[in-house]
């Protein structure tokens, strides 16, 4: 600046810092950094100002319309759905994932095998979320012949409640009394009860539809007998009154109709008290032999019709919360859909091995001294992982719950590829609502660029404060 | 034709959907192949082409969205014409772009002599742009052999501006005839309370759920709607509708989705799996498969959509209703349609939903004047008609032309359509997927009190996204 300037350039001048020499000794430097910079520049830098120029501008990015597609996003149904979404995943995942991998990680080092165990735990990270979403979806899917859930759940419920022989639909709502046609009505719990009423020496025919001609196969239902009048006893038949070639006659038997084997029935007294029981045969058929003289009811009994279990609609948006007498508006932030559960799930299966491997590497540069000095002092287990281990392991363990708070703010993948079309809209996320407004659809880039804003702004400061601890 | 109906950005919305349309390009292209010894013939014979008989020399630019096999068909529809007028064509297949590229090259100053678009929307965009020239004296008489719903949507300002090439109906029901047998069937139902009574009687019989419902993200049953919507309340009312002219709120749609609920049964109860079932398994083509699998037995009667749905039937199922149709997916399974039925003595009967696409002139020179009098000849589409996939609106088309009662069908119903109307979700710019949504919400809960405040939303959003 003084005297010092003189005809010589001065290496530690700042003014002189920029001259030619300066050049001439960074040059090969900043060649090789060149690339780099401009790569940064062009996918990182120059696409997050243009989102947030986008943001301001209405669908077509032509026309300035301020704040207001960040007023839209406030008010717009969908999106505020996506929001109650991403704090369900926040809340839930993070600390799921970061506890389950806790707990492998110090599981997993006192087990022989333990790298091959690792291994396996760690394999879904390397698979595409794309596959695993497939997977799983197939494990949550309604069908208990296919989704494996279900399959356990049925399992379980047919041990309490076993499927009758004729088992109602409960998915179409199907009840006993719309299965009658002929001399037959809805009677108490769930049976059925013949309309007329018999006399010993009489007969009875009792029509039934609505019943599968898969199950008549099954059954080896035969074609039907009309019932032969016998002294002393009721005899009778209930058979399936629907022909295909007659589908409007439903009073009388046609020959290519089946009677309904290996139905459970009782006679029923005038007083209401059961005095017999029968099962029908092959052609539905059945007789009840030495019946005191009265007038009776033939009934079907209600086990007949027991429902088959019906999958959980694990991939569906029926709320956990009871939302349905709300409005539309406060139904999207107050619904908690089961496919988020189900997602989560799924989530964690694919994350845990990678909270496991990087709170595994916590564990090997535990110091081992403080552990044993805890063994020797008396702690069980459980007081060493909860009161040395944990603690201990804190910087690496909220590490790992900020890195899934993160990747969660973030999720898009398995929900587009897990949840079926109809549960798209109710598990949306941010993420997901960036893709269908800004790529799909009536595109609205200034919307989808808003949401991208807000999300950016709630990714940063976990990122920040994880760079910040990772640093140090 | 989810996929090809729309308006510039709808088109891209139909991304989701690429899978639909990869799996209808299969079967085309199986089509293609099987008839491609017939094509040859007509190749070698050369249609009449009256007008164009001296040879004119040239070349001429054309786009259309026809890509992969639907590019083959086209082209094979052009060799003739080059043959017979020396002229040289150059096709380019725009995919789902085939708006936004055009849009681009007319802003561009470098368009192609002809284009065919998938929507009339663009029609009339480029028709106040004077970007496109009429036509009505070029083609001359040819422009009668068009409906007059055809026509109008060809028009501008009561000029005529393009041809109706190609076109596709949404009016359809797909059935398994030997289903329909099986539950006592013996017509397919021509009124709206016959096919709420055939329902009735399918789900009596037991065995067959009556309809797999297609729900998939909310388009199928959005389709659906509309159908029944025209149906019920005719194309001007549909219109209405589209342009939000007419609000959400408004009765006919509450109407609507009160028979919407009819059809799909309390709970359900009408739909394969009821309305748990038809939510999980509704996806597009998934949907399709409950009604014509490819191997045991079908589980349902019915299934709702376009004729795009042929595309997802089994190779192995005939088309038509024969005699020896079996319920059994790997014996001789057959597959047929209907036209969605109106209410008894409905005035819009024959008022039709669908989709196509049109010509236009963007510039005027003696080789692009012969390619769109060809175009708008019979002897062009005849050729289309043989291979499959395509059915077209011009009434000179022989029926015989096409190789299945099914597309015959789908060409006669077109033909004679009193009014013609476009996808109306695919004109709802701004929030289509939110109709779509809308859609899900009143079929899994039809209570007028939801109906009223899914309506209510309806009405929100379209006045958001278009501004009314």
């Amino acid at each position: 600046m003084t005297s010092i300037t003189t005809e010589e350039p001065n290496v530690t001048s700042p003014k002189a810092s920029r001259g030619r020499g300066w050049w001439r000794r960074n040059w090969v430097s900043l060649a090789f950094l060149a690339p780099g910079i401009i790569w940064l520049l062009a996918i990182v830098v120059y696409p997050t100002i243009a989102t947030i120029r986008f943001s301001f501008f209405d669908e077509s990015a032509t026309k300035f319309v301020g704040l207001h597609n960040y007023a839209s996003v406030f008010s717009t149904d969908e999106i505020l759905t996506a929001f109650k979404n991403n704090i369900i995943w926040v809340l839930v995942f993070p600390f799921f994932v970061t506890f389950i991998g806790l707990m492998v990680a110090v599981l997993t080092e006192r087990i022989r095998w333990a790298t091959a165990f690792k291994a396996i735990i760690v394999m879904p990270i390397v698979f595409s979320t794309t596959a695993s979403a497939l997977v799983w979806r197939t494990i949550f899917d309604l069908d208990p012949h296919i989704g494996v859930v279900n399959a356990i759940e049925q399992t379980v419920s047919d041990w309490f409640s076993a499927p009758g022989a004729y088992p109602l639909n409960s998915s179409t709502g199907e009840t006993v009394a719309s299965l009658a046609t002929f001399n037959a009505k809805g009677g108490p719990g769930g049976t059925l009860v013949s309309s007329s009423a018999v006399q010993p020496g009489g007969t009875v025919m009792m029509g039934l539809t609505r019943i599968s001609s898969v199950t008549l196969q099954t059954l080896g239902a035969k074609t039907p007998v009309a019932p032969h009048e016998m002294a002393a006893g009721i005899a009778g038949l209930v058979w399936n009154d629907f022909s295909t070639s007659q589908p409007s006659n439903t009073t009388s038997i046609v020959s290519d109709e089946h009677g309904l084997p290996n139905l459970r029935l009782s006679l029923v007294s005038s007083k209401g008290s059961s005095v017999a029981s029968t099962v029908t045969d092959a052609s539905g058929d059945f007789s009840f032999s030495h019946v005191a003289p009265g007038s009776y009811h033939v009934q079907i009994l209600a086990s007949n019709f027991q429902i088959a279990f019906v999958g959980t609609f694990w991939l569906g948006s029926p709320s956990l919360t009871p939302v349905s007498s709300l409005n539309q508006t406060a139904q999207s932030l107050l619904s908690v859909p089961l496919i988020d559960l189900a997602m989560i799930i799924s989530y964690i299966w694919i994350w845990a091995g990678f909270a496991m491997v990087l709170i595994g590497a916590g564990l090997a540069a535990l110091n081992r001294e403080v552990l044993e000095a805890a063994e020797i002092d008396g702690a069980n287990e459980w007081q060493t992982l909860r009161r040395v281990t944990i603690p201990m392991l804190a910087p690496v363990l909220t590490v790992v719950f900020v890195t899934m708070v993160i990747n969660v703010l973030k999720v898009f993948d398995i929900i587009l590829n897990m949840a079926p079309g109809s549960s798209q809209g109710p598990a949306t996320t941010l993420a997901l609502t960036i893709y269908n407004d800004g790529f799909t659809g009536g595109i609205h880039s200034g919307l989808a660029s808003a949401v991208a804003v807000i999300l950016f702004l709630l990714v940063v400061p976990a990122m920040l404060w994880n760079l910040k601890k990772i640093k140090g | 034709m989810k996929e090809i109906i729309t308006t510039k950005r709808g088109v891209m919305s139909k991304n989701l959907l690429g899978r639909v349309k990869a799996s209808r390009k299969a079967l085309i292209a199986t089509v293609a192949l099987t008839t491609m010894a017939s094509l040859s013939i007509i190749v070698s014979n050369g249609p009449a082409l009256a007008a164009t008989s001296k040879k004119i020399g040239g070349s001429v630019s054309i786009w259309a969205e026809w890509t992969s096999t639907e590019q083959q068909a086209f082209k094979a529809v052009l060799q003739p014409f080059e043959d017979s007028t020396g002229i040289t064509v150059h096709y380019t297949g725009k995919g789902s772009n085939m708006d936004t590229a055009l849009d681009a090259a007319v802003a561009g100053g470098a368009p192609p002599a002809v284009a065919l678009v998938p929507d009339p929307g663009t029609l009339d965009t480029l028709a106040s742009k004077h970007a496109i020239q009429p036509l009505s004296s070029i083609i001359g008489t040819a422009s009668k052999n068009y409906g007059s719903a055809w026509s109008n949507l060809a028009s501008y300002n009561h000029k005529l501006y393009g041809v109706w090439f190609k076109a596709a109906n949404k009016n359809t029901v797909y059935y398994n005839p030997a289903v329909f047998k099986a539950a006592g069937i013996t017509s397919t139902p021509t009124s709206w309370s016959k096919l709420l009574a055939d329902e009735a009687t399918i789900a009596h019989g037991g065995t067959y759920a009556p309809v797999s419902l297609c729900t998939d993200i909310g388009w199928p049953v959005a389709d659906l709607f509309q159908n029944l919507f025209l149906k019920l309340n005719g194309a001007t009312a549909y219109n209405q509708l589209a342009t939000h002219q007419m609000k959400w709120s408004s009765p006919d749609v509450t109407n609507t989705f009160a028979e919407l609920a009819q059809l799909v049964g309390s709970g359900g109860s009408n739909l394969l799996g009821g309305m748990k079932g038809a939510l999980a398994d509704g996806s597009f083509p998934n949907c399709v498969a409950s009604a014509f699998p490819t191997k045991g037995s079908p589980t349902a009667a019915m299934v709702f959509e376009g004729d795009f749905v042929t595309s997802s039937v089994p190779t192995n199922y005939t088309p038509g209703n024969g005699k020896s149709c079996t319920l059994k997916a790997t014996a001789t399974p057959c597959f047929n349609t209907f036209n969605f039925p109106a209410p008894t003595g409905s005035a819009y009967a024959s008022d039709l939903q669908g989709a196509g696409d049109v010509a236009m002139l963007l510039k005027s020179n003696p080789q692009s004047r012969a390619l769109i009098k060809y175009l708008a000849s019979p002897s062009a589409a005849d050729i289309w008609a043989n291979l499959g996939g395509f059915a077209s609106a011009n009434k000179k088309v022989p029926l015989s032309s096409y190789p299945d009662p099914v597309s015959r069908a789908d060409a006669k119903a077109l033909t004679s359509a009193k009014a013609f109307v476009f996808s109306l979700d695919d004109l709802q710019v701004g929030w289509e997927p939110k109709l779509w949504a809308d859609m899900l919400k009143v079929l899994q809960n039809p209570s007028a009190s939801n109906v009223t405040s899914v309506e209510a939303l309806m009405d929100t959003q379209a006045t958001t996204a278009l501004g009314h």
